[in-house]
């Protein structure tokens, strides 16, 4: 019956093309629309590595002409009066990278004997339980880090794996030009399951967070955590604490869990004009097959009846019209797969193969459902047709 | 071969009821070339129709080679109809989309038949009607004539004992009327094939072992 049915396909190549090209088109688009979600999606899954709720941000501006000793004084200062807060649990203070904010600080070497890029982040020893990190090897920063002689860091599972998988990581040295310690080398004291610190969709990245004191200048941001339903004069009370202290007004506070909101709505909004369009796109493509199958079985009334009075059974007419549609169905789908294969082949854009893989296996899959669907009803009438009746109707 | 008992056909719709047959009562023996006659709208068809199991009677009882027919919708009456029934029709029903030898294979589609061997059956069938040369065209392309020996081919494929014929000539000229009408003598005498043709020619009808002619679905001779 596939040879059969191939026969006639490719014998009505000319009437089947428009609806070769629909399918061809619609898995295209969809191909398109589901690389975006699932490349998305599965970035979304990866757990973000760190608490937004609950835990607040203030930047503030460090003068150039700071005098150290005050500053470290300020900021203990800072810390002891914020902790005094009631409602703060803890205070740490970090570079003015920070979780959403777009900014990144990269670095690379190739010294090490693996390419190594990553991203680096300086924060002081609070910022473990402040963020709420998860250490699933060693140990985050302690204050008698600043008496090491090496840089100590914290390095992601991701570049623990890149670099160290199965070997013993912790207390490993390695060369990462970031400081003049002896031949440029820091030790890894820890590892963090995860840091997504540019937002929930974005890729994992490898992560270094580097130890520097609370003291330290480089540390122009700090993270408020705070207690569960803090009252809404907590703010106020932070704000008036930040700038008694620092005597400056030029600083922000902002919850990270409004900041987390702000950059998903970045991609929600994109993957639901995105859905939309390729739901209307579906339904557009479905009420082609209908209406295409709908006039194939009129027309071919006759043939119907012939075949059913040479021996067909209603089944076989029902199967002959659904695998002519899935047959058509089929070669778009091989047509557009050569087309979107060229993707994952010539990396066109900086997203893991897998994902177009998915995209494609799902945009096959939804098409299939979708001839599958619109041809069961039809193809279940013109099975229903009278031999008897359609003979007569040439 | 075939019996029909007290065979009633009635069309219904919300308001008329239609007499199409009336009490058949007809008994067709094999190898037998048997032609019904009738004027049009006298009920030839529909009888041809539920001798060829695509249609239902009303009232009365069918039975083909002793299989009395109970249930016209199952498999197995479409299995029935593919290996005993051959159909050959006014209009040939030729599947234009289809090449001369792929319709002929047609009825071989139905049954457990390999590829290889469907295609060699419906070769040994075309050349039993001259249409050897001819396998690979369309039927677009072929001739009244040649499309109705095209069906007839595609008939006798299967090998069934009985063929049906639904004015067979009624489309073609008396030359190729002739030629289809001499290739189903051919296969009812060569062949002992029992063969039941819807007619309205005389001159064809004289040429079968017995007819029998209908007048507003009742049988009058």
């Amino acid at each position: 019956m596939t040879k059969h049915i191939f026969t006639l396909i490719w014998n009505k190549k000319k009437k089947n093309f428009l609806l070769l090209l629909e399918i061809f088109f619609a898995f295209l688009i969809l191909f398109g629309v589901f690389t975006f979600v699932i490349s998305n999606l599965r970035n979304y899954i990866t757990p973000l590595g760190f608490d937004t709720e609950n835990v607040w941000l203030a930047r503030m501006e460090v003068p150039q002409d700071v005098d150290s000793a005050d500053f470290a004084q300020m900021r203990q200062l800072l810390r002891t009066e914020l902790e005094a807060i009631p409602e703060v649990e803890q205070v740490s203070y970090t570079i003015n990278i920070t979780p959403f904010s777009n900014s990144a600080w990269q670095n690379g070497t190739d010294e090490n004997g693996f390419d190594l890029n990553a991203r680096i982040i300086q924060n002081d020893e609070y910022y473990e339980e402040t963020g709420g990190l998860n250490i699933i090897e060693g140990r985050w920063f302690i204050k008698d880090d600043v008496h090491s002689k090496y840089k100590p860091v914290v390095i992601s599972k991701m570049l623990r794996d890149l670099g160290w998988r199965g070997k013993p990581v912790i207390d490993s040295l390695f060369i990462f030009n970031y400081d003049d310690g002896p031949d440029n080398q820091v030790k890894i004291v820890g590892v963090v399951d995860h840091y997504k610190y540019m937002g929930e969709f974005t890729e994992e990245y490898n992560m270094i967070f580097i130890y520097e004191p609370t003291t330290s200048t480089n540390l122009d941001c700090m993270y408020i955590r705070v207690k569960d339903n803090a009252s809404p004069t907590l703010e106020e009370q932070i704000n008036k604490t930040i700038a008694a202290i620092t005597k400056r007004n030029d600083f922000i506070i902002q919850t990270l869990e409004s900041q987390r909101k702000r950059k998903s709505r970045q991609t929600w909004i994109p993957i639901g004009i995105l859905l939309g369009i390729g739901s209307f796109l579906i339904i557009n493509v479905a009420l082609g097959l209908f209406g295409v199958l709908w006039y194939n079985i009129n027309k071919r009334r006759p043939e119907i009846g012939l075949r059913r009075t040479l021996g067909a059974t209603k089944s076989d007419i029902a199967r002959q019209f659904i695998g002519e549609i899935l047959m058509v169905a089929f070669f778009g789908i091989i047509l557009a797969a050569f087309f979107t294969m060229q993707f994952p082949m010539m990396k066109l854009f900086d997203i893991e193969n897998i994902n177009y893989y998915y995209a494609m296996l799902i945009s096959a899959g939804v098409i299939i459902l979708l001839v599958l669907l619109c041809s069961f009803y039809p193809s279940r009438q013109a099975a229903l047709i009278n031999p008897a009746i359609a003979l007569h109707e040439d | 071969m075939i019996k029909l008992n007290n065979v009633n056909k009635i069309y219904k719709t919300k308001s008329v009821e239609t007499l199409a047959l009336n009490n058949i009562n007809l008994n067709i023996n094999e190898g037998e070339f048997l032609s019904i006659m009738g004027p049009s709208g006298c009920g030839k068809s529909t009888l041809l129709n539920i001798m060829g199991l695509i249609d239902e009677p009303s009232q009365g009882e069918v039975s083909i080679s002793g299989y009395r027919i109970d249930d016209y919708t199952g498999k197995s009456v479409a299995k029935f109809r593919n290996e005993h029934l051959g159909f050959i029709f006014q209009s040939f029903h030729l599947i234009n989309d289809l090449s001369v030898i792929d319709n002929v294979e047609l009825p071989l589609l139905y049954r457990k038949v390999s590829s290889k061997m469907r295609r060699q059956l419906a070769e040994e069938a075309l050349i039993k009607v001259g249409l050897k040369n001819r396998m690979k065209h369309f039927p677009s392309q072929l001739s009244g004539g040649q499309k109705q020996r095209v069906a007839i081919a595609r008939a006798i494929v299967g090998k069934p004992n009985i063929i049906l014929a639904d004015e067979p000539t009624g489309n073609l000229d008396s030359a190729m009327g002739n030629e289809v009408m001499d290739i189903l003598l051919g296969l009812n005498q060569e062949e002992k094939t029992t063969i039941v043709m819807v007619t309205h020619d005389e001159l064809m009808a004289k040429k079968t072992n017995r007819l029998i002619r209908l007048f507003d679905g009742s049988q009058v001779q």
